[in-house]
């Protein structure tokens, strides 16, 4: 167990719409922790591993990644693999999310590492539960820190 | 220029033909020979016989004429020894001569010799008469010695036309045994040439239908590219299109996931403002205040249901498609499926609905095993047996026959009922995604026939329906007895 450094959750969703409802459901869980929201692969992964993407930059980091699958430029499968082939950032737990309940793809996912899957349904109260139930899990567990 | 199968036949046929009648040419001439040469030789042996009797003969009377000489010059009576044997040979010799087959010159010839043998017997008769003067004048006055050179000369002709005819014989045989080998040498040559034609016609021929087959080889092999290239199209084609309806769906769904959660967030604000307003109660009546109680209670409230329902109404529309793309992209693996089995637990997962309703499932005669894939299969018949127990005319029990009628590579399989049916326009309708016909009493987004026709053609067969409305509907699923998959459709 480290100090209390608290945890950042770092949200990787394109959708605007769907970053505002993730968030309020967290923070309706209680969660206060620092949100910061990306909207695309690209400039996730270079505040993951740093601009020179070796991840040193989150060598002291604790981070929580909040992952679509579904961005503009890149596939959260990519972010997937680069975050947890890393050797700062793959103890960070992940939580895929994603509009897709491909088995094939889910097993993917949980193949390469994540930690939890959700998939986003229409069905809003399923949803924001299964949100707030992620709030309380990580209101719990603190995030070891590296090294 | 090609030789057509016909004129193959006919000319090899011809060529045939014309080398047994050479070969019979030839062989008739060799019978030919031997009987001409079987006859010719006795002719020739004849000619022989009557050539050697005729000299006998004259050799005998000259024995004759010396037992006549020598008796007479001497008077011994021992001297006739040769006259008398002479005397006996004689017409053993004669008779020999004729039947060697001398004719015409026999007559003058015996003739002559009888008038010899007189004179002989004469002259001797004179002599043993103690008249040997009167004999010996007999024999000088020359009569005897003429008659004896007409002899020699009759012998003579007779052994010159024997020699001539042997000699005719044996030339008119030289010409036949040429003959015989000019025809055998001609039809000789005949034979080989149209051996040799109809070789060449065969070579020819053979070497065509190698051509030929070998050009169809070919055609086949390309016609196997084309269908391969055209099939891979149109997997292509399937393809995307199932991409596509994926990614449809898929995108769909985010904005749909905002509108559904924005939706609850709005009635979660409402639910605060419904609060406020049962806290203020009815403080404050002036009309907008009214206006604005009124909208919190009844119009936000409907508007919000109503945004409800149309967007589950949209989720269950693409997860309708998802689904088909997902089953559309499904790779298929056959298997032996019992039918009976497959149509019997069909029948068993709507026990309660059939009991509900009073209505029966049969199966009639035996279905058949065919090789294809379970699951599809089980989808397909299970969603027809669902969708005649679905639509059973009310008040009417529901007779469900489920039977086979098979054929040589494929199998029909009708499942019928006696339920509300399908008015003719809709026949084809009902197949399509979303569509649905007849009174709308009965859950449903439109999508298991549409599933069920994709499924089938997928299968490699096809559904077709035959409905009289108010009377009943039949489904006919016509499928390969075995399925194939190609590798394409697994990549």
């Amino acid at each position: 167990m480290s100090n209390g450094k608290p945890v950042c959750i770092v949200m990787i969703e394109d959708d605007e719409g769907h970053a505002r409802l993730i968030e309020r459901n967290i923070r309706r869980a209680g969660v206060n922790n620092e949100i910061v929201p990306f909207t695309n692969g690209t400039d996730a992964l270079n505040f993951l591993l740093g601009d020179d993407g070796s991840g040193a930059a989150s060598e002291h980091r604790h981070l929580l990644i909040l992952l679509d699958l579904n961005l503009p430029d890149m596939t959260g499968i990519d972010i997937l693999e680069k975050v947890k082939g890393n050797l700062h950032t793959r103890l960070s737990p992940v939580v895929v999310l994603t509009t897709t309940d491909d088995q094939r793809e889910i097993q993917r996912c949980y193949d390469l590492g994540a930690n939890v899957y959700i998939t986003k349904p229409v069905d809003y109260e399923g949803f924001a539960n299964a949100i707030r139930q992620l709030g309380l899990f990580f209101s719990v567990i603190q995030v070891p820190e590296i090294g | 220029m090609p030789i057509a199968g016909k004129t193959f036949i006919r000319t090899s046929v011809a060529l045939v033909l014309a080398s047994v009648l050479a070969l019979l040419a030839i062989v008739a001439t060799s019978l030919a020979l031997v009987e001409g040469t079987r006859s010719r030789t006795e002719d020739v042996a004849r000619a022989q016989d009557t050539r050697l009797h005729a000299y006998r003969l004259l050799s005998v009377v000259q024995d004759a004429e010396t037992g006549q000489r020598g008796y007479l010059l001497t008077g011994d009576a021992s001297y006739l020894q040769p006259h008398e044997t002479a005397q006996r040979e004689l017409p053993v010799e004669l008779a020999a001569l004729e039947a060697s087959g001398v004719k015409d010159r026999i007559g003058v010839l015996k003739t002559a010799i009888d008038g010899k043998m007189a004179e002989l017997q004469h002259t001797i008769d004179l002599v043993r008469g103690g008249r040997q003067a009167e004999a010996m004048q007999i024999v000088r006055g020359g009569h005897g010695k003429a008659v004896m050179e007409q002899i020699r000369a009759e012998v003579d002709q007779l052994t010159n036309s024997s020699n001539a005819r042997v000699q005719a014989r044996l030339l008119s045989l030289r010409d036949q045994a040429e003959t015989l080998r000019q025809v055998s040498i001609g039809g000789g040559v005949l034979i080989i040439l149209f051996a040799a034609a109809a070789g060449w016609t065969v070579l020819r021929y053979t070497r065509e239908l190698v051509v030929a087959r070998n050009e169809t080889a070919k055609l086949n092999a390309e016609l196997e590219d084309r269908v391969l290239a055209r099939t891979r199209d149109l997997t292509r084609a399937n393809d995307e299109i199932q991409k596509f309806a994926y990614i449809v769906s898929h995108d769909l769904r985010a904005p749909l996931v905002n509108v559904m959660g924005f939706t609850s967030e709005l009635q979660e604000s409402l639910g605060t403002l419904e609060a406020h307003f049962a806290e203020t109660g009815g403080a404050e009546a002036t009309p907008s205040a009214n206006a604005a109680r009124a909208a919190v209670k009844d119009d936000i409230p409907e508007s919000i249901g109503f945004i409800r329902a149309s967007t589950s109404k949209m989720d269950g529309l693409i997860n309708a498609i998802l689904k088909l793309s997902r089953e559309g992209g499904r790779v298929l693996s056959p298997e032996a499926v019992n039918l009976e089995d497959l149509i019997s637990r069909a029948s068993d997962a709507v026990r309660h609905q059939l009991e509900e309703r009073g209505a029966t499932v049969s199966i009639e005669g035996t279905l058949p095993t065919v090789t294809s894939d379970r699951l599809a299969l089980e989808q397909v018949f299970g969603n027809l047996i669902d969708n005649a127990v679905k639509y059973l005319k009310p008040g009417r029990p529901g007779r469900i026959a489920v039977r086979a009628r098979p054929e040589a590579s494929r199998v029909t399989i009708e499942v019928e009922d006696n339920g509300r049916g399908v008015a003719p326009q809709d026949h084809e309708r009902i197949f399509e995604l979303f569509r649905r016909s007849g009174v709308q009493d009965q859950r449903g987004e439109g999508i298991g026939l549409a599933h069920v026709r994709a499924l089938v053609r997928r299968l490699g067969g096809d559904i077709t329906v035959e409905s009289t409305l108010g009377e009943g509907s039949t489904f006919r699923v016509r499928l390969p007895r075995t399925l194939v998959v190609s590798d394409r459709s697994a990549s």
